[in-house]
């Protein structure tokens, strides 16, 4: 998918130009972690310090390295979600166009408009291929079923409760607020 | 499933159907779901690859798995995962020195493992283990030792997660999300238990410890008067369905005033509480470590006042400790399944997606 510009490729639909800094928050968030000046946000959109690819993984388990990518994967395609079908503040073709660019996941989107997926972390939490027994994650179930008041991370992403009635926020239930304190370990 | 060979040499592996287990290790819930993988690990005891089962035991409990292979579970007759005798619950060692068994099955690399491999093909052929053995007159007396030794409900703290071992460093950076229980880890000798050990029933730690206590031996329990002055309790053990609290209050209430008898037939035992320290003592000396009434010989001893096995739910007190325990233990049966709200897991609530409710 390249998002490489060249003199070949065709130029964005209209409205590209107002979302292009947020969505280029993102991709340098995915390569490195660095500090975001709130300033430059128009959307309001917290993006808290997480790092992806470049990060160190001392401290973490193996699989917990991976989850700030699930977060920040699951964050841009919320973005473009909700500028479209929310706020409507983008056109069909922008829209389009983002998906195809691959700003935004559109297996992703289609889950969130269906009924009880509306915060869904991830697809493979989803997947019951993935697990022993053909059920689906355990970040799935709802808060109220899941007794003992134990807090769970999911290993696949480190979501802590996306069923729609469990009052998980939509940003924050993909790797809950551990992430945001990576910045001052670093 | 009997397979022909046409090397009677050749190793073949394991193929089971379902394990060996005992009811503590499969939990308490009767609905359980295992996975099955084929020759997915070696067998602790010959190495030799096996059908690994995983199941949940319960709620908060670590996923279990079998760790031996059926054949030598077979061999011993013990639980794939606990390696304890499946008749009675105990370590092998504790079994074979009442039964009075002996082991020669070899121990080293290559004999071991064709040991094994005949083993296999013994029961192959003809499905008995160790408990079809002969009954000689040494084994029934044995037999009742062991009946007298074994535990009377489920021990489920075995099930229980490992140790975080980030926890006693100090860095458990998972809190509370954290598996594994945050807990000090406690005991000195039962800490060192081998695998190898507890199989063949050589130097095990908790066999030695279950053979010299209270029950067995005898000279474990408390004979001498205990340091604690305000222990004024006797423990009476081997009490029959026969003796009743007044035939013990018409022996023991010539030394001293008694504040209560508790009498608990379940686990054959009772206490006597007397008012005084010097009325307990006196009790002691002149039973002379035993009382014998309605034709039952039953053993004296002081009470402790540390808590007394897994069931009782208070901590160690003075005095009031084995009145309070007694009366845990005489709580009563567990609410009717009726009650609406005592439900260990969703399948309980008979709102649950059109399930009924079990009924224990």
């Amino acid at each position: 998918m390249p998002k490489i510009k060249s003199s070949r490729t065709k130029r964005a639909p209209e409205g590209f130009d107002e979302i292009e800094p947020t969505l280029r928050e993102f991709q340098q968030k995915m390569k490195d972690g660095k500090l975001i000046n709130l300033s430059t946000f128009l959307s309001g959109l917290l993006i808290a310090c997480i790092q992806s690819e470049n990060d160190p993984h001392e401290g973490k388990r193996k699989i917990e390295a991976l989850w700030p990518i699930f977060r920040l994967h699951h964050q841009r395609s919320r973005y473009v979600y909700e500028l479209f079908y929310k706020r409507k503040a983008i056109s069909k073709e922008l829209y389009e166009y983002l998906l195809k660019q691959g700003y935004a996941d559109g297996n992703l989107i289609a889950k969130w408009k269906k009924a009880g997926y509306e915060k869904v972390c991830c697809l493979r939490c989803i997947q019951p291929k993935d697990t022993n027994f053909g059920t689906t994650c355990v970040c799935r179930v709802p808060r109220d079923k899941l007794e003992e008041g134990k807090v769970v991370e999911c290993i696949h992403c480190g979501c802590r409760g996306c069923s729609s009635g469990s009052g998980a926020s939509s940003t924050g239930s993909a790797a809950g607020s551990k992430e945001g304190s990576s910045k001052t370990t670093n | 499933m009997a397979q022909i060979k046409a090397d009677p040499n050749k190793v073949s592996w394991e193929e089971s159907e379902f394990p060996i287990l005992c009811e503590t290790c499969l939990g308490d819930n009767p609905y359980l779901r295992m996975t099955k993988q084929s020759q997915a690990k070696e067998c602790k005891v010959c190495t030799r690859p096996f059908t690994v089962f995983r199941w949940c035991p319960g709620v908060g409990m670590r996923f279990k798995k079998t760790e031996i292979c059926q054949t030598c579970s077979k061999v011993k007759n013990v639980c794939q995962t606990c390696l304890l005798d499946l008749e009675y619950g105990l370590p092998v060692q504790v079994r074979d020195t009442a039964l009075g068994l002996e082991d020669n099955a070899p121990r080293s690399d290559v004999n071991k493992e064709f040991f094994a491999q005949n083993m296999d093909a013994h029961f192959q052929n003809n499905e008995d283990g160790l408990g079809s053995g002969g009954f000689g007159k040494a084994e029934s007396a044995g037999r009742e030792m062991l009946k007298k030794l074994q535990r009377t409900d489920p021990y489920y703290k075995r099930n229980r997660q490992h140790i975080c071992s980030f926890f006693v460093k100090g860095n458990c950076t998972r809190g509370a999300e954290c598996p594994y229980r945050h807990e000090m880890p406690q005991e000195g000798e039962l800490k060192h238990q081998n695998i190898k050990d507890r199989y063949y029933g050589t130097n095990d730690p908790v066999a030695r410890k279950i053979l010299s206590g209270p029950r067995a031996g005898g000279a474990g329990r408390q004979m001498t008067a205990p340091e604690d002055k305000t222990v004024t309790s006797l423990f009476i053990t081997g009490v029959s369905e026969a003796v009743t609290e007044p035939d013990l209050k018409g022996f023991f209430y010539v030394f001293g005033e008694i504040k209560s008898i508790v009498v608990v037939h379940k686990s054959k035992c009772a206490f006597v509480n007397f008012t005084t320290r010097a009325g307990a003592e006196l009790a002691f000396e002149k039973s002379g470590g035993g009382v014998n009434l309605q034709g039952t010989p039953m053993r004296v001893s002081w009470a402790r006042s540390r808590p007394v096995g897994a069931r009782s739910e208070q901590k160690g007190e003075a005095a009031p400790s084995p009145v309070a325990v007694m009366d845990a233990l005489q709580a009563g049966p567990p609410p009717p399944p009726g009650s609406a709200s005592s439900f260990t897991y969703p399948s309980q609530d008979p709102t649950y997606q059109g399930s009924t409710s079990k009924h224990r």
